[in-house]
């Protein structure tokens, strides 16, 4: 009898569907639901998917997750290891496809707020930890954001400061303000998976997780969700999927473990 | 050794080294988040009390920035990214930057980076195409609006030059040849920005070990000042391919912080030990350190 996938396993699994074969993705900090998404598409779907770590190591394969981004154990089996100074390449030249980002604050728009709360000028009511890659949120391709929490203190109406920019005002803004590439086209939280729809580009629900009210998901999110439900079930994990993730992907059982299924809130990312 | 006849080794014990670390100097710091941060030298510098420091660190930091920021040693900082990735925020540059008592210079990696890489080209500044729809436009220094030649508007970070670099990595010879073992992520370029290079090394190798693999060395010497032998240096923070970061004692950092015992925390670590090897033995001996890759997830 298979032991059914924790919160950790479904956001895991539903993010790995989203990604596509041939695409070069980097990860950041707290990235353990994003980087097994992508070990877990390379081994499905998408073999010809790149994944970079945020210290710059390329196609790692460690046969395990571990918590740290940047731990030096990624290095076991990857296929390079880059610096500093490919990320910036990786940024200036507009190399990437696929970035993930959480955020201290996500708003209706799905931009993201790393920096601080409270009214601008003057001390923060709230410092966070800052985002250091901004720049691939306006160069790569499209934007896969995450959260571990879904509160409407994460879901907010507008940003208190933006950090990165998701689709700013919505409609065409991200244009307007020069920016050429797709911007964010899904967010998955432990309670829903999230599109953003035409014509303003606001956060929308695509399907929410077995278990869960579509009154929940509304009382968690800051702002009126645009497309009423009846909203859809997530599909669950298929049986090759949730084996491959845990025999080959997740063999200690990160995603399994107690802390997995509330993963760390709100720093994301470099 | 098999170094020529002569040569002059840049191997010192660690305050010597230390001491072009002056109040007020632009310090950079090296490594990232919990991995390949010269700890040990900073615990040295938190103890001998320096002033002033106008930190500049990689993109994404941790423990030593949070030590600096809570010791008191710094003014001014440039962290695009401070955290202790999933154990929580860094309690003391949060503090710092909610009281105002650090100045916080806004500012990403693009930006960061592009400043580095003007000095490292000889330039004034370094123009950056890649940031826009940001509140850093407004906040960030270092996202100042210019143009490139044929007039398109661009982002131009001025040169930034750190007085000293401080950097860790696994092995280095006495003539100051690094080896990461690695990931060298910002290191590199900061040990060619800074007018002052110190690498803390787990171990000192022989200049034979170096010859025998040139394409290992990740720093020639004659990017290196002066390099110390401090075995586990790194400690709490990893030092990659030697050891994992020390989660139980970034822990207990977070817990003392939390509980407003920054000061417990530096009596028994930073102000208790006599010297690095001394800081070993109370963070459980090398029996307890190496066994740390059997227990950190």
């Amino acid at each position: 009898m298979t032991v059914p996938p924790t919160t950790a396993e479904l956001m895991v699994v539903t993010l790995a569907r989203e990604l596509r074969n041939g695409e070069v993705g980097m990860t950041g900090a707290n990235s353990t639901v994003p980087v097994a998404a992508c070990l877990l598409a390379q081994q499905l779907h998408a073999p010809d998917f790149t994944l970079i770590l945020p210290s710059g190591v390329v196609n790692p394969a460690p046969g395990r997750l571990y918590r740290s981004a940047s731990d030096g154990r990624w290095l076991a089996g990857a296929e390079a290891v880059g610096s500093a100074y490919d990320l910036f390449e990786l940024s200036e030249n507009g190399r990437l496809d696929v970035m993930f980002y959480g955020g201290v604050q996500i708003d209706r728009h799905g931009n993201i707020n790393l920096t601080r709360t409270g009214p601008p000028g003057g001390p923060p009511a709230f410092r966070g930890p800052g985002l250091a890659n901004i720049s691939f949120a306006v160069v790569c391709r499209r934007i896969m954001l995450y959260s571990a929490t879904h509160t409407p203190r994460t879901f907010v109406d507008r940003v208190d400061y933006l950090t990165a920019p998701g689709h700013l005002d919505g409609g065409d803004a991200r244009r307007r303000a020069g920016i050429t590439t797709e911007g964010p086209v899904f967010c998955i939280t432990p309670l829903a998976a999230m599109g953003f729809t035409e014509p303003d580009r606001a956060l929308t629900v695509r399907s929410i997780h077995p278990g869960v009210t579509p009154e929940h998901v509304q009382a968690a999110t800051g702002f009126p969700l645009p497309e009423p439900p009846p909203w859809p079930h997530t599909p669950p994990p298929t049986t090759e999927e949730l084996t491959t993730l845990r025999e080959v992907v997740d063999t200690t059982g990160v995603l399994r473990a107690p802390a997995a299924t509330r993963i760390p809130s709100g720093g994301a990312s470099r | 050794m098999t170094g020529r006849s002569g040569r002059t080794a840049k191997v010192r014990d660690l305050d010597d080294a230390l001491a072009v670390v002056t109040d007020g100097c632009v310090l950079a710091v090296g490594g990232l988040w919990f991995h390949n941060a010269p700890s040990a030298a900073v615990r040295a510098l938190v103890k001998r009390g320096v002033q002033n420091l106008e930190l500049l660190t990689a993109p994404p930091s941790s423990f030593t920035t949070d030590l600096l920021v809570g010791a008191g040693c710094v003014r001014r900082a440039y962290l695009p990214h401070v955290s202790f990735e999933h154990l929580g925020l860094a309690p003391n540059v949060r503090r710092a930057v909610e009281a105002g008592s650090v100045e916080l210079v806004e500012c990403d990696e693009a930006t960061l980076l592009g400043g580095l890489m003007a000095t490292l080209e000889g330039l004034p500044e370094h123009p950056v195409l890649s940031l826009k729809g940001t509140d850093h436009l407004h906040s960030s220094p270092l996202a100042r609006p210019g143009r490139l030649s044929d007039g398109t508007p661009a982002l131009v970070p001025p040169a930034l030059r750190p007085d000293v670099a401080l950097l860790h990595a696994q092995q280095g010879d006495r003539f100051g040849n690094i080896r990461h073992w690695g990931a060298p992520f910002c290191d590199p370029v900061l040990a060619k920005a800074a007018r002052h290079v110190i690498v803390t090394v787990d171990e000192i190798v022989d200049n034979a070990l170096v010859r025998a693999e040139p394409h290992r060395t990740t720093l020639p010497s004659y990017l290196v000042d002066a390099v110390v032998e401090v075995p586990f240096g790194a400690h709490p923070c990893s030092s990659h391919g030697r050891y994992p970061h020390d989660e139980e004692h970034l822990a207990g950092y977070l817990a003392d912080c939390a509980r407003g015992e920054l000061a417990t925390y530096l009596a028994r670590w930073v102000d208790g030990p006599a010297g690095p090897a001394e800081y070993v033995a109370a963070a459980g001996g090398t029996a307890r350190l190496d066994a740390l890759e059997e227990v950190v997830a």
